[in-house]
This record gives C-alpha cells, structure tokens and sequence, in this order.
C-alpha cells in the first residue's frame, strides 16, 4: 500500500483541531490539578515502523527514563494514545493533588493513569466533536515502567507499516512535571482520516 | 427469572440481570439504580439502597477517594476507570472460587460513565463494575512464576547457589557503588584441586556429589552479605562486603581447612577434597572489575603453583612486603 | 471607513475559519499574520484597529505580542482567540490589556457578540 503524505491544507487542518483538542485537555488537567500548564505546539507526522523507536526518541528525549500508559480509542477512527511521563514529575503531581503522605506503587500508578484519563478523554472528545464523529475509549493501562524511550514501540512487536502520529507536551509551571501525549493511528485509519478532514475543510 | 420481558421492557430487563454490576449516582451522591448483581453481593437489596446516600448506605467505601472519583465526572464531563491491578476492589465483597490463589475479596475493574442532559451537563454518573478476580488470580499466579523464573536464572542448577551471569552482575554493581560512594568489598576466587581426576576416577556423579558438599560446607560459613557463586566447572567465588583483605585472608583460610578436614562421601567411598584460593580486595587504583578476577586468578595461580591446597595473596601484595615473610603467610598443610 | 482587522494565527485553517464567522455585512480590511514579529509589524502599519490573536505561535507568541502591544500604548483592540482556554490563561491575556478571551473553535455568534459588546458591531448600519 502505497502511502500519500497529507496535503499542506490537510496537515494545517490536523495541526489546528489537535490543538483546539489539546488546549481542552490542558483546561482539564489544569482544573484538576488547580495550576497552569504550558502546551507545546503539536508536532504531526507520518512515522515508519522502522523508525518508530527513532522518532518517540526525538519528540520525548533519547536519554531519558520514562513511565508510560495507553488507551485505545475506537469508532470510525482507531488507535492509540499514549501519555509518557518523565520520572521527575510524581511527586509533584502527588502534591497538587492533595496527597499527603508518600504514595506506595500502586497508589503511585493510579495518579497516572488518572491524569492520563483526563488527557486523554479531553483530547479524543475534541478532536470527535470537531470532525463531527463519534469516538469511544478504553480504561487505561501502564505499558512501561522507567524504562528508555525507544523501549516502549518495539517495531518487531507491532503490526502496521505505518502510522500517523500526533504529540503535544504538557508541562506544568514551577514545577518539574511533564507529559508527552502521543496519539497513533495505523494506515488504515489514515485514510478515513484523511476523508474526515477533508470533510471539515469542506465545511468552511 | 420468573418475570416476563413484556412487563419491563428489554433495556430494564438487561440491565437488572446482565452479570455486571451497574448503579446509578446523582449529584447528590444519591443511589438512584441498583441493579440485581449489586444487590445479590451487597446484600442490600434496591429498595433498601435507591434513594439514600451512597457512603451511608455503604459506610465502608474509602469516601475521599470515591467522592473526588465521582466528582471528576461531574466536573470533566469524562469517562473515569479503576483497575484492579492499581486498586483490588471498590467494594469488598467476597467471591465465589474454589482456589482463592491467596485472594479473599472480588477483585474489580470499574468504569464511571457521565450521564448528560439535553444542556451537556452532567446529571449523574453510571458506575459499572466487572469481576476481575480470574484475571486477578492468573496475573499473581504469572508474576510468581516470572518471579521464579527470574531467581532460576541466576542460580547455578546442580549446586542452588548463584551463577557466573549473577556474580558478575553482583561483582559489577558492587565495584561501581564503591567507586563511587566509597567503601571496600574483597573477592575470594577457589578451585577443586585435580577435580578431573576426581570425574574420571570415580565418574561424574561423584564430582557432582563433591561440587554439592564444598556448597554445604562453605555456605554456613558466611554471612548473608557475602555472595557466593558458582564461577566454572569447578571454580567458585564469595564476594565479601565491607571486607579488607585481612579479613579475607582469615576467612579464606576457614574455608580451606573446612574442605580438607574430611574427605566427601560418595556410595561410601571416601574422596578426599582440597582447594587452592586466590584473593584480592578492591583499591582505589582498582579500574574495572574485570581487574579484580584477573587478580584473585593470579594469586589461585600462584596457590596452584605453589603446591596446592594453600591460600596465596595477590603478587601486589607480595610487593608490599618482603618476600621472605610473603612467603610465611601463604598457609601450606 | 473599513475597519481594519488583523488577523494572527499560526494556522491558515484557524484564519480561515476565523474570518469566515467575521459579520458578513462589515466592511472590514482583513490582514494576516502568521506568527508575532508579522502581527507586531502589521500593527505598526496600522492595519489593526482589531486584532484576532492567537496564543501558541512560533517565533513570538500571543502573550509576547500582548507585552510588545502595552508598550507601545495598545491601541488596538485585542481579542485573543486560543484552544488553550485554561481559567489562568484567560486572566492572564486580561491583564496584559487583552479585551477578551474567545476560546476555539470560534462561532459566529461569539465574534458577534464579543463585537457589539465593545461598540464594533453597529446592528444599525447593517440595516442601512
């Protein structure tokens, strides 16, 4: 299957509904954790199995030890996003969330995958309501515990060629905590991608 | 089921009797549906649950938690979950298995649906809780065996004590964290004296038999700092921590005298044991550890050389001191 | 006399749809930016009378502009048009002389309410 890059007016129309999504995940966050976050631009691009490990290293940073979990989304558009959290970031989370005492593993585990929930569910009902679709998604769960960057998309492992891939940074002020939210979707949801954004430029 | 479809119409009718817990929260953290999975756990029936306060109907529930849970609903307007794997379960209720695998309560996978009215705004929250107990159970049973997997690993099969791949490991990480934290540790490196005569004179039952009795008699002799492991065929090494030479010269005679003193026991045959041991302690000028087996070697050599059953310092220490008294100190029976 | 409205925005798509929910019967001279240094020099050509700003932009960002903007006396209108609508970011362009806060996707109805809030949307003129 040969791939067709996105048009200029298709990557430009992504760029802006991932952002107008973002931007409602970051309010989220932000409420929930009562401060305020920076949002990085979102970065889209079309990755290569290959080249996966090589790319998640660009965006997030080759030598660093990540914490990472996932959840699927399903409906007329499919994949998968993941929210990789540097190591530095837990215990400030713990604090702006009103945890008193030091938290154990398991309760350490569930902040994050909370905090990935409400990105996550933020950012997929953005992007569904603006491409006028409707997107259900899954309960989150940790794929990777401290452990390198290119650890965590081993090309042997996964079953498509190609993916487009989405990513916007989060980070909070004052504080060390940051979080890369990485959306994924395989070839054949490119291509219905591409209709529905075809769509919506079609609407203006 | 005694009741009729008609009566209820089907979505009533599957949502009380699906296997699923489902229940219903209002704004008010009121219990506005209970359906029968609920009921038949709890043992509280919907009419003695619909209407009231879910944490006074339920006293036990971890409140601050669950509230700050459901209220996250109402504020993001977004679906929640809990897993069993972060949190057992939200309510202890007991389950039904006939190996409980260490397991006494349901374990539980929730998930807290919004539910909006015409306006987008969330009037009440849909909680669904799935029993997650045989995943729970087969994931615990899966971990333990990685678990023992993992020990397996590094443990040498005939004797139970740790492998090379272990020591080395252990040996690397010791001499890292006292390169960079201070602190010493010495290593001790024996060998079975004409350990191929052994095999080929009495067969390799026999050599394995003498290989699993040297493990009997060492290990008692150390401390539980101390790492001992099978290095080779017939080579052994004890990683001693917080240890100066001394201390080790010390011990490894121990060990020698503990190996002579009595033959092994084999089908009533009596094999007589020796080894010769060769030692090194760590030092700042010490560069990899690499280095340190290279030295305990050089010094097991030279314990060979020297006539066997002996214990021999490093040839760096016999610089340090005249060779006449160097001499002295390697112990001869 | 058009009213001159700068539009800034790092997206050719959120221009376009920004434009597309201006009042249809204003006359209005509608200029582009794609990023700050663009918006700042627009501004001093005197093409903003309102301005359209985004936040998250390359090179200078929207806060940036706002600074620049107090600077040199505002006189312009800014209504910063964002996706990061976070109650913090609100306040913050407020009182960095913002007028108002339009969070994306943009509708007409809010443009057109945020104008005739400050006087810009004069219904009779339309009738007219």
């Amino acid at each position: 299957m040969t791939l067709t890059p996105l048009s200029a007016d298709q990557r430009d129309a992504l760029q802006e509904i991932t952002n107008v999504a973002m931007g409602q995940a970051g309010a989220s966050l932000a409420t929930t954790l009562d401060t305020f976050i920076t949002l990085s631009i979102p970065r889209i691009i079309i990755v290569d199995v290959a080249e996966v490990a090589n790319s998640m290293c660009e965006l997030i940073g080759r030598n660093t030890e990540v914490t990472a979990a996932r959840q699927s989304f399903n409906g007329y558009l499919r994949g998968e996003v993941l929210v990789i959290y540097g190591q530095d970031g837990c215990n400030d989370l713990a604090d702006l969330m009103g945890y008193d005492d030091e938290l154990d593993r398991a309760a350490e585990q569930e902040l994050l995958l909370d905090v990935s929930n409400v990105l996550v569910g933020a950012c997929l009902c953005g992007i569904a309501e603006q491409l006028r679709t409707e997107l259900s998604f899954s309960a989150p769960s940790l794929i990777g515990e401290k452990m390198p960057v290119d650890a965590l998309l081993r090309p042997e492992k996964l079953s498509w060629s190609h993916a487009l891939l989405m990513e916007v940074n989060f980070r909070l002020e004052e504080r060390n905590f940051t979080a890369h939210l990485v959306m994924l979707m395989p070839e054949e949801a490119i291509d219905r991608m591409r209709g529905v954004i075809d769509d919506f430029i079609e609407s203006f | 089921m005694t009741e009729s479809i008609d009566t209820q119409g089907l979505p009533d009718f599957i949502v009380k009797w699906v296997d699923v817990g489902i229940f219903v929260i209002n704004r008010e953290m009121e219990v506005t549906l209970w359906n029968n999975f609920m009921a038949n756990h709890s043992g509280q029936s919907a009419a003695n649950v619909v209407g009231r306060n879910l944490f006074d109907a339920f006293p036990e529930l971890q409140k601050n938690w669950l509230k700050k849970k459901i209220d996250s609903v109402f504020i993001l307007k977004n679906f929640a979950f809990t897993s069993w794997e972060q949190r057992p379960y939200l309510f202890r209720f007991p389950h039904n298995r006939p190996i409980t695998g260490g397991v006494d309560f349901m374990y539980q996978n929730c998930t807290f649906l919004p539910i909006k009215n015409e306006r987008g705004e969330v009037e009440a929250v849909c909680v669904t809780l799935f029993d997650a107990t045989d995943t729970g159970i087969s994931q615990t049973m899966l971990k333990q065996a990685m678990a023992a997997l993992e020990e397996s690993s590094n443990r040498d099969g005939l004797t139970g004590i740790f492998n090379r791949r272990y020591l080395e490991q252990r040996l690397d990480s010791e001499f890292s964290r006292c390169k960079r934290y201070g602190g010493i540790f010495s290593l001790i490196l024996f060998d079975l004296d004409h350990f191929k005569k052994v095999n080929d004179t009495y067969g390799h039952l026999a050599g394995d038999q003498v290989l699993c009795e040297v493990t009997r008699r060492i290990t008692p002799m150390l401390r539980s700092t101390d790492v001992f492991g099978r290095y080779g065929g017939e080579e052994f090494t004890v990683m001693l921590a917080a240890t100066e030479l001394h201390g080790a010269q010390i011990l490894a005679e121990r060990l020698r005298e503990a190996i002579a003193e009595a033959p092994v026991q084999f089908n009533n045959i009596d094999i007589p044991v020796t080894i010769s041991v060769g030692l090194t302690q760590i030092r700042s000028r010490s560069e990899k550890y690499e280095t340190l087996i290279h030295e305990a070697d050089t010094s097991l050599y030279a314990s060979k050389e020297g006539g066997r059953n002996r214990v021999t310092l490093t040839p760096q220490e016999w610089n340090r001191k005249s060779a006449p008294t160097e001499l002295a100190t390697a112990f001869s029976s | 006399m058009p009213v001159s409205v700068l539009v800034v925005d790092d997206s050719a798509m959120a221009r376009k749809m920004l434009i597309k929910s201006l009042p249809a019967h204003w006359e209005m001279e509608i200029t582009q930016a794609s990023n700050g240094v663009e918006a700042v020099e627009a501004y001093r050509a005197g093409k903003a009378e309102i301005m359209f700003l985004d936040l998250t932009m390359p090179i200078m960002d929207g806060y940036q502009v706002l600074e620049t903007l107090r600077q040199e006396d505002m006189n312009s209108l800014v209504i910063v048009v964002s996706a990061d609508i976070q109650p913090i970011a609100q306040q913050r362009v407020k009182s960095l002389g913002a007028i108002a806060f339009v969070k994306k996707p943009v509708t007409s109805e809010v443009i057109e309410s945020v104008l005739k809030e400050y006087g810009f949307y004069d219904f009779d003129s339309v009738k007219r």
